[in-house]
């Protein structure tokens, strides 16, 4: 019951359900219940990137002549990201390493947590670029009220699972006296709080990124904020490698295959699946209005990314099962798919401004002197 | 050369101009919802009705049963879709 780093038993790891069975013990990959986390790794791996290796110095001076609504726009969407990807960069570990029972699942929760945490110091390479205070920009995320609205759902659904794994590792399954408060917990009601908050991750990753990516790339298409939108499309590629994990892992355990009791809690938590879903969605609508209140930027405003909004969440809904439920039927930024093809990142590094081809070595300035000598 | 019939409409020879059935779909002014065109985000699921495809290679994301992703597959025979609304 208690968590142990090293679990003695002898178990068949391919017997073992994905999470409350036996703890891993030996980090062994020649035989896999579902490989396909292993490919997620090994793809994970492949998208390795690191912010320092993009060049993100016009940005200052394209960041200095926004207009103030534009700036707010941009640096309400980083200071979201940050709190987001604050929680994705430990939450996985924290919730799920303790009560992960098979390898390549353990391995792929830390890959995954571990891509997050370059994610958040991206957001420092970015934000220490564009402005001389960045501590400014930081400390705010902490009062910024509207941030703070956001923060509570995105983690609470963590902060159950978390809060009841202690109690059941501690104590076991029962009623039980803790610091003068009676606490219960039971197996199956861990299993609905895991359930959920794979839920609310998924939604994290394939929804509430999205208004922020959408905002980036629109600056971007006005060839403004560049190495920032470079920066996001390294993250959004990231996250949709990290979505599709998700649901995996929800589908699967919907499925019953790995636990039948899962099954059943799957079905018993649909309505609050889809409240979830719902939530966030209006959640994120209500950010889009403040990202605008002081005006628009040119190819988004609030209706747009509303539409937008609905018609991601619907798209996502679908890939775990759930009836779309919103009316909205077309992507009304189809642009944003271009930036978000996965091959569009890797090209040639002769080609472009490519990261890993740059590190510490070329910097980009080129004078008309330098081509003094080329005829033609 | 197989056939493709989408929607329940059109029907159209998949001659191999396409590398992939993204792209055809995308040639035959058909709207579908793309992302990474790599098989890992699964924005372009459909569902396949009838037929059988090949993967090019196996997708990454998740794919119900009766579902298949466009944007690494081919037909291997005559296939019948549906691009989800």
């Amino acid at each position: 019951m208690a968590y142990t780093t090293f679990n003695r038993n002898i178990n068949d790891q391919l017997k073992e359900p994905m999470f409350f069975g036996n703890a891993v013990n030996v980090s062994r990959y020649d035989q896999q219940k579902y490989p396909i986390f292993e490919k997620l790794i090994e793809k994970q791996l492949s998208f390795f990137w690191r912010p320092e290796e993009i060049d993100v110095s016009k940005d200052r001076i394209d960041f200095q002549q926004l207009p103030e609504h534009e700036k707010h726009i941009f640096i309400s969407n980083l200071k979201y990201q940050t709190l987001l990807d604050s929680v994705q960069g430990r939450s996985p570990n924290v919730a799920l390493l303790p009560i992960v029972s098979i390898p390549e699942l353990e391995t792929w929760i830390e890959t995954w947590a571990f891509s997050e945490t370059i994610h958040s110091r991206s957001y420092t390479h970015i934000i220490r670029n564009i402005s001389a205070e960045p501590h400014k920009i930081f400390d705010d995320i902490m009062l910024n009220e509207r941030i703070l609205e956001r923060a509570v759902d995105v983690t609470r659904y963590y902060d159950d699972l978390i809060d009841g794994i202690n109690l059941y590792q501690r104590c076991g399954e029962g009623t039980h006296q803790i610091n003068g408060k009676t606490e219960q917990i039971t197996l199956r009601e861990l299993k609905k709080r895991l359930y959920l908050c794979l839920m609310s991750v998924n939604v994290l990753e394939a929804i509430r990124f999205y208004v922020s990516f959408a905002c980036s790339f629109a600056f971007a298409e006005r060839e403004l904020m560049e190495g920032n939108a470079k920066i996001i499309r390294l993250i959004a590629r990231d996250e949709a490698l990290h979505l599709t994990g998700t649901q995996h892992m929800l589908n699967i355990l919907a499925s019953g295959d790995d636990d039948p009791e899962m099954a059943e809690i799957a079905k018993e938590c649909e309505e609050e699946s889809y409240a979830i879903f719902m939530r966030a969605a209006e959640q994120e609508k209500d950010w889009a209005a403040y990202l605008f209140k002081d005006g628009s930027m040119i190819g988004l405003n609030k209706d747009i990314l509303c539409q937008y909004v609905e018609f991601i969440t619907n798209s996502r809904m679908q890939a775990v099962g759930l009836k779309p439920r919103f009316a909205t039927t077309q992507n009304p930024i189809p642009w944003i798919n271009t930036w978000l093809v996965s091959d569009n990142v890797q090209v040639a590094p002769q080609e472009s401004e490519i990261s890993s081809y740059l590190v510490g070595q070329i910097d980009n300035e080129v004078d008309t002197a330098d081509f003094g000598d080329f005829d033609l | 050369m197989p056939q493709v019939r989408i929607n329940g409409e059109v029907v159209v020879n998949f001659d191999g101009s396409s590398p992939n059935l993204l792209q055809f779909l995308e040639q035959q002014q058909q709207a579908v919802n793309y992302q990474c065109r790599e098989g890992f985000c699964g924005a372009c699921r459909c569902k396949l009705l009838n037929g059988q495809i090949s993967y090019l290679q196996e997708p990454l994301a998740f794919v119900r049963r009766g579902e298949f992703l466009p944007c690494c597959s081919i037909p291997k025979t005559d296939i019948e879709l549906e691009i989800p609304k």
